[in-house]
């Protein structure tokens, strides 16, 4: 007969309140699950993006929000003898169809992230003309094929080929020779970042040291940019921000809905029982053991209902990578960590919502809460 | 303190709505300990306003409330008492609706710091001895008015008080129920050596009592 479950009888007692409550707090949760597990596949594929390429270091400007890096910057940083080779890259996101966006890629033909791409029909673009490559799952969303032509934003492209890249953001994306992309996106002489490969670490000093003297003499060749690590910028670059962004943001507001359901079931609860608390406390029950039982209860709502949320969300991203518009990003699967991020994130809003309920129940005197019809 | 006294009420005042309401105007008396006590009086003297400053439910505009000759306002933290030294019954029985028999009786348990094994125990003998034990497993609704307040002595005693206070406990019962609760609460304080408090405002059950305090108007008219 412990404190847990005179709760969970308690919250059975109200089946129709309690499913309603649950449900809310399932919403909250699978919005979490669903969304932020979409935003950290997006950044594992940044990431795998970076690593498929080699690529050690971004260089870009010191600020995210506006990452035009001057193109002349690429002599000075591939004038260092730390530095093997620095490509310069603008990406963009393009609306290609009325229906289908990607992003888009300005590469050099002879970039060093050109080589792991795997081109399943034609060949790469060439030079600077007007030649795009699409990656498969885009080449398939758009029907398109090595040797046809498109259009993107105005101006005519052939596509030169089709290929397999080692990151979703390749096999869902375009590219094409940077100086087009430059004209597109009005951007000439302007590059998003410098992709750099480093050389490899002199004998006798380690990984870590190398890449922080790389970031130093980058960072002194050329003042006001900055190095980033690629895995730190594949975690802080603005298109993975912003989807982090609206994936808490959405997340949050959903949750705070749950939250706002369980507060409510609870006050309810409070008061329709408010006799009850006070034979709890004529019996001797002790202000602290009235406040556990509430938050017990409320704890309970917002683990079930977490639990709820965790195979509503589990199923949301199922289905995106299902779709053909996200299954090159979306992973099916739900990692433990995340997991147990949605249950303790569930488990914190349920005792948060619980809490000014399970105080007031606290407070009630035991003759007044007797009276109490 | 007075010898012998387990309870003991010293000019006792109680007053509602900023002293427009007097309940009780200066009540003084001493319960001994085996006591079997009752407080009668007609409604609105104040019998249980007295009874719940005794059991700790409330506390008093003046005056004080001693138990064992300490004073609950000062020595006692009144959750400890209510818990350890006092069992209460209550005329609308107040049973959780939600648990079963065996449940109800072990609610006061969670604050005797039993385990879960012996709280069960005590409960199915504590039921026993009121003659519960074929309806372990039913739920408040599901028993008669008397079976309720059997069920409510046992959970009144779950934690071994020295005292038990009830408030018109045989008000909601017909005669022949009055009775089998009444014999039931005299053979558990002659067996316990129990002092017990009862208010009532039936005559035939305030005789029962070894001793009958009589209320009228806020202030002790007999007893």
């Amino acid at each position: 007969m412990a404190l847990l479950r005179i709760a969970l009888i308690n919250i059975a007692r109200r089946r129709l309140r309690t499913s309603l409550t649950l449900c809310g707090i399932a919403v909250g949760v699978s919005a979490f699950v669903a969304l932020v597990g979409f935003s950290k596949s997006f950044e594992r594929e940044w990431l795998k993006l970076y690593q498929s390429e080699g690529t050690d270091l971004a260089v870009v400007q010191r600020t995210f929000l506006n990452t035009t890096v001057d193109e002349s910057a690429g002599d000075k940083i591939r004038a260092l003898p730390v530095v093997a080779e620095a490509s310069p890259v603008v990406i963009n996101l393009m609306d290609l169809t009325p229906e289908v966006n990607a992003l888009a890629y300005g590469l050099a033909e002879d970039s060093y992230e050109m080589a792991p791409l795997q081109f399943l029909e034609g060949r790469t673009f060439r030079g600077e003309q007007a030649e795009v490559i699409l990656g498969e799952v885009l080449a398939g969303n758009l029907g398109k094929k090595a040797g046809d032509e498109m259009e993107i934003q105005g101006a005519s492209f052939r596509v030169a080929g089709v290929f397999r890249g080692g990151s979703a953001l390749e096999t869902g994306a375009v590219m094409m020779p940077i100086r087009q992309l430059q004209k597109l996106a009005d951007l000439n002489g302007k590059v998003t970042a410098f992709h750099v490969r480093l050389r490899p670490a002199p004998a006798g000093q380690t990984a870590e040291e190398h890449l922080r003297q790389a970031r130093a003499a980058i960072e002194k060749a050329v003042p006001g940019l900055k190095a980033v690590p690629a895995g730190e910028r594949a975690h802080n670059n603005q298109f993975v921000s912003f989807a982090r962004s609206i994936a808490w943001g959405t997340s949050l507001i959903a949750l705070l809905a749950g939250a706002l359901g369980i507060a409510n079931t609870m006050a309810m609860a409070v008061f329709e029982r408010t006799r009850e608390i006070g034979i709890l406390r004529a019996l001797g029950w002790r202000r602290w053991r009235v406040m556990a039982l509430i938050q017990w209860e409320a704890a309970a709502l917002g683990l079930i209902g977490g639990m709820a949320g965790l195979a509503g969300g589990w199923g949301a991203l199922r289905l995106l990578a299902a779709l053909p518009m996200t299954a090159n990003i979306a992973v099916g699967s739900i990692s433990p960590l995340h997991a147990g991020e949605a249950l303790a994130i569930a488990l914190l809003t349920g005792l948060a919502a619980g809490a000014l309920p399970a105080w007031r129940a606290a407070r009630l005197s035991p003759v007044e809460a007797l009276r109490h019809d | 303190m007075t010898d012998g006294l387990v309870l003991e009420a010293r000019s006792l005042k109680r007053e509602y709505d900023q002293g427009r309401i007097q309940a009780l105007r200066g009540v003084d008396l001493g319960i001994a300990r085996g006591e079997f006590v009752t407080i009668s009086g007609p409604s609105g003297s104040g019998k249980s306003t007295l009874l719940q400053l005794l059991g700790g439910l409330d506390q008093p505009s003046s005056g004080e409330v001693l138990y064992r000759g300490s004073s609950l306002a000062g020595s006692f933290d009144l959750d400890t008492y209510r818990s350890r030294h006092v069992g209460f019954i209550f005329q609308a029985f107040y049973l959780l609706p939600a648990l079963r028999v065996l449940d109800n009786v072990q609610i006061p348990m969670l604050e005797g710091g039993r385990g879960g094994r012996e709280r069960r125990q005590r409960a199915e003998a504590l039921l026993e001895e009121v003659g519960m034990t074929h309806r372990l497993r039913q739920y408040p609704n599901q028993l008669s008015a008397g079976e309720r307040q059997r069920v409510a002595i046992a959970r009144s005693l779950a934690n071994d008080p020295e005292i038990l206070l009830g408030d018109e406990p045989t008000g909601n019962l017909d005669s022949e129920n009055s009775a089998k609760v009444m014999a039931l609460l005299a053979g558990i304080q002659s067996r316990r050596n129990m002092t017990i408090v009862l208010v009532t405002h039936e005559a035939d059950i305030a005789r029962m009592g070894r001793r009958n305090i009589h209320l009228r108007d806020g202030r002790v008219v007999e007893g």
